[in-house]
């Protein structure tokens, strides 16, 4: 089958399992493009080979399926926003299509854009409501929509109700005259050519920087938020793109069937969508196209199975899930992976670099200076609407707070987790935040970071109060941060880890990152972070094989590479050895000359010896702020932490 | 007293919802799927039953016997090699494949296999009690209906008992709670899953005997029940048991009364619509991010 030998040749080249091209920086272009060529030529010669047989028929309906399948890889596999909304915009784009074909005399190819923008606009409403769900809930939402619209097309009299609605008119503009092999023929091109777009959409997405942001979000949506991915934003984008990609295969069915059957909308639809997405890959664009072929041909390959094809289907997404959840695709990389390293071609980036990392960063500390220089040179722009950190601060003087928290309090239920707490944080330094467990430290910080409302009382960063702001939005204002247990996006490498947080994206939509994608850029400034870090040697090992001292160092290194105002760390000793506590020491010390640190920290010694200043919260309550010096002296801060 | 006998009417269905929908969440807080299948094993106990007896001339007592043991056992092989592999092998999976797509896959099986053995007509278990209707006036009860009223106070108090009473239920909601930890503290989580799942499997056959006289199966049948008891586990956050109970009545009686006041027609569309909404007007309020995070 040529499709698949041209997805296995791309996959050899891609490497990591269904990840379609992500991993590697260099020669992006032409590797994104190599799915939309394979579908491009692989499809055209099916068509004209085949044409109006059996083979050439099943092709095309499978490619109507697969322009369906391949916004599910996006939506559905590769952010894991759950949506069960395609089979319900299929009937959109067929019935649309039908609609004006039969009421207007309105030539197919001329309804399909109308079709497709006024989906785009029903989805774009629907999703403002149904994305405000997450997860589960945004999968039970969305369940609903192939159960209301089974019920309404079915006694809806104008769409056919339960015979369908057919079509005069076929996807090629056609005339009595015109032959059946030239309808059937230029019809499948089209679809085909539909099929290339869908596709190259997809792929180019998911292999640019907003395919990282969406890969961040399907792991952890508050992670993202932190890295500063506007995730509601994101979360309405893909369902807009899953549904207007469904309603043109919709349009693309009605167009070469030249009937809407009512069973195109109903659950079971819905399901056979899904079976061909997980079969295919569900991360994989290609694999999508693939599953939908798969699943379309087997239908047809014999009576029994056509008759049992639900045993087929289930024994089938079985077996596959078994051996590989990736799906077919993720079968294939393997296979591929497997008949590299038997080839002797070893795997790159593996063995001993962990050990490099121990090495080095006593000494990138010593040259931390040159860090420093870089860093606000380079990308004090990045920053937007911030203004520049590095000229004021010593006019300023040590009187003007950069961060400010004023009266905060914050209640869960009748439990007083912070109470009218008030910390003033100038524009430098390091500052330790102490306390118990359940002190309200990581709550302070959540305030402070945003993902949780306090209950009163405001946070003021730089004269502008933020309180209000969402999590993206402090993020581009400054604020960074690491998290108490690692946060890391498992399946990727280090560098890309880092450069979620240099995306700088937040002002661009999905669709314009099809024509340039920034995510080398990103990657370039990850690189460099991680390179003054002395990273460099793991840059591209995959996170989860680190470890834990790298994973903090990893998330260090993400809080650092937007060059924060705010740098707000949770525990980052937390599970360290004493030798990597020293040289963590040193290198938080490097960081308080150069940013704000807030340190929430267990390790006394540590807080004493590298803070200025050190805040003691007991129960949500402020109880000491002082040097560190008055801090050992303490008669409260002994009896609360110490047990003296 | 058309309002009460639909409220009636509505509390038979919504039992079974709410039996289903305890059966979801209980499983889900051990083992973290959810299972889409429970509704099929309710169509196989309903339609084998039917074959066994109807067709293969049984005595009644031996194919409710003969059913319940394949339900059983093929639910027992079914954890045995399938989740085994998936949950317990070398590369232990996790999320949305685990969570849905395993069950789902198993769903399309067993309706495809009752398909080849059963045929696509709508048949039913013989009624198990025989007789009029029983009536306080104007109210009128199927006997069927309070059979299945019946098995569901019996089983789901059993349930509760068992959870609530015995070392084996502390074991579980400890499992539900933390596996891990579960798993330290020397529980047995893969035993209780294992428990849980051909319970659960059998508990559905059951009720698919007792309920199919009211209103008839097709192979087809149980993706609806296994959508309406995941539906009210969905309101129970997945992993309340009590909750989704409350639930699965309370969309049982709404079925019901949009039915009958509202429109035969479009009574499914508008309950389905306000379920939506439910959903929508609460994204966190339903115990769903627990749910999510787990």
């Amino acid at each position: 089958m040529t499709g698949l030998g041209g997805f296995a040749r791309r996959t050899e080249r891609t490497g990591l399992a269904g990840l379609d091209g992500l991993t590697g920086v260099s020669s992006r272009l032409p590797r994104s493009l190599t799915p939309t060529a394979v579908v491009l030529v692989a499809g055209a010669v099916i068509v004209l080979v085949y044409g109006q047989q059996y083979t050439g028929s099943v092709f095309v309906l499978a490619a109507c399926y697969a322009i369906v399948t391949a916004g599910m890889a996006v939506q559905i596999g590769f952010s894991q926003q759950i949506a069960f909304s395609q089979s319900v915009f299929m009937g959109v784009g067929a019935y649309g299509v039908a609609m004006l074909n039969t009421h207007f005399a309105m030539p197919v190819l001329v309804a399909t854009p109308l079709v497709l923008v006024g989906a785009g606009l029903v989805a774009l409403l629907l999703g403002s409501v149904v994305t405000r769900a997450s997860g589960l809930a945004l999968a039970v939402a969305t369940l609903m929509l192939p159960l209301i619209a089974a019920g309404y097309v079915s006694s809806a009299g104008y769409l056919g109700g339960v015979v369908g609605a057919p079509l005069t008119g076929t996807l090629w503009p056609s005339s009595a005259s015109t032959s059946a092999t030239v309808i059937a023929v230029a019809g499948g091109l089209i679809v085909v050519i539909f099929l290339a777009i869908a596709v190259f959409v997809a792929s180019r997405i998911l292999t640019s920087d907003i395919g990282l942001e969406l890969f961040v979000l399907g792991v952890d949506e508050r992670t993202a938020a932190a890295m500063g991915v506007r995730t509601p934003r994101r979360k309405l984008e893909l369902f807009v793109l899953g549904c207007v990609f469904a309603a043109l295969g919709g349009a693309a069915y009605a167009g070469t069937q030249q009937f809407v059957p009512e069973t195109l909308v109903d659950p079971t639809s819905e399901l056979a969508l899904l079976i061909m997405l997980f079969i295919g890959g569900r991360r994989s664009v290609i694999g999508a196209v693939i599953g939908a072929l798969v699943i379309q041909y087997l239908q047809g390959a014999s009576n029994w199975v056509s008759v049992n094809i639900l045993v087929v289907e289930g024994l089938l997404l079985t077996v596959v899930l078994l051996v590989d959840p990736e799906g077919l695709a993720g079968i294939v990389n393997t296979g591929m992976a497997w008949l590299r390293r038997q080839r002797g071609a070893g795997p790159v980036g593996a063995g001993s670099s962990d050990e490099a990392l121990v090495v080095d960063v006593p000494s990138t500390t010593k040259e931390g200076g040159q860090w420093a220089i870089d860093r606000v040179g380079a990308d004090g722009a990045a920053l937007a609407g911030a203004p520049s950190a590095a000229g004021g601060a010593d006019a300023a003087g040590a009187g003007a707070a950069l961060l400010e928290v004023r009266g905060i309090g914050k209640e869960y239920g009748g439990l007083t987790v912070l109470d009218d707490v008030t910390i003033r944080l100038p524009e430098r330094g390091l500052f330790g935040l102490c306390g118990p467990n359940g002190a309200g430290k990581t709550t302070l910080l959540n305030v402070i970071g945003g993902s949780v409302a306090p209950s009163r009382g405001t946070v003021i960063l730089d004269g502008e109060d933020i309180t209000r702001r969402p999590p993206h939005e402090r993020f581009y204002l400054g604020i960074s941060r690491t998290f108490q247990a690692v946060h890391l996006i498992k399946g990727r490498t280090v560098l890309d880890n880092v450069a979620v947080a240099c995306l700088a994206s937040h002002t661009s939509s999905i669709v314009t990152r099809v024509a340039r994608s920034k995510l080398d850029d990103a990657r370039d400034k990850a690189a460099r972070t991680l390179s003054d870090l002395g990273m460099r040697g793991i840059q591209d090992r995959e996170v989860s094989s680190l470890t834990l001292e790298s994973q903090r160092m990893v998330e260090l290194a993400r809080a650092l590479a937007p060059n924060p105002r705010v740098l707000l760390l949770d525990e980052p000793a937390s599970g360290l050895s004493e030798e990597q506590r020293h040289r963590l020491a040193e290198l938080l010390t490097a960081f308080g000359e150069r940013t704000c640190v807030l340190l929430v920290e267990h390790d006394l010694d540590l807080v004493a010896q590298v803070s200025e200043r050190i805040f003691v919260l007991s129960s949500g309550r402020l109880v000491f702020d002082g040097g560190p010096a008055d801090f050992r002296a303490s008669p409260v801060v002994n009896s609360l932490l110490v047990g003296r | 007293m058309k309002f009460g006998n639909l409220v009636i009417a509505g509390i038979v269905t919504g039992s079974i919802y709410a039996v289903f929908a305890v059966c979801v969440s209980v499983w889900y807080r051990v083992s973290n799927i959810l299972n889409l299948a429970v509704g099929d094993f309710a169509m196989v106990g309903a339609l084998g039953v039917d074959n066994l007896y109807r067709v293969k001339g049984l005595p009644l007592w031996a194919a409710i016997v003969t059913t319940l043991a394949v339900v059983g056992a093929f639910s027992y092989l079914y954890d045995q090699v399938v989740l085994r592999i998936a949950l317990d092998g070398r590369r232990q999976m996790e999320g949305i494949v685990v969570t849905f797509f395993f069950t789902f896959a198993l769903s399309f099986f067993i309706d495809g296999v009752a398909k080849m053995l059963f045929g696509t007509d709508v048949h039913a278990a013989p009624a198990l009690w025989n007789g009029a209707s029983l009536s306080w006036g104007s109210l009128h009860l199927e006997r069927a209906g309070l059979l299945v009223l019946a098995c569901a106070v019996i089983i789901g108090g059993a349930f509760w008992v068992y959870i609530r009473y015995t070392l084996g239920g502390k074991a579980l909601e400890a499992s539900g709670e933390n596996a891990v930890g579960a798993r330290i503290a020397g529980i047995d989580t893969k035993r209780y899953r294992r428990l849980i799942f051909v319970g659960t499997a059998v508990i559905a056959a059951i009720f698919g005997i007792v309920e199919s006289p009211i209103t008839g199966y097709t192979y087809l049948s149980g993706a609806t029940i296994s959508l309406t008891g995941f539906l009210a586990a969905a309101y129970g956050g997945f992993r309340k048991p009590g909750r989704a109970l409350v639930a699965g009545l309370a969309i049982g009686v709404l079925e019901a009364l949009l039915g009958g006041y509202v429109s035969a027609e479009y009574g499914d569309t508008v309950l389905y619509a306000i379920l939506a909404a439910l959903v929508l007007a609460w994204p966190r309020g339903l115990g769903f991010e627990s749910a999510v995070t787990q």
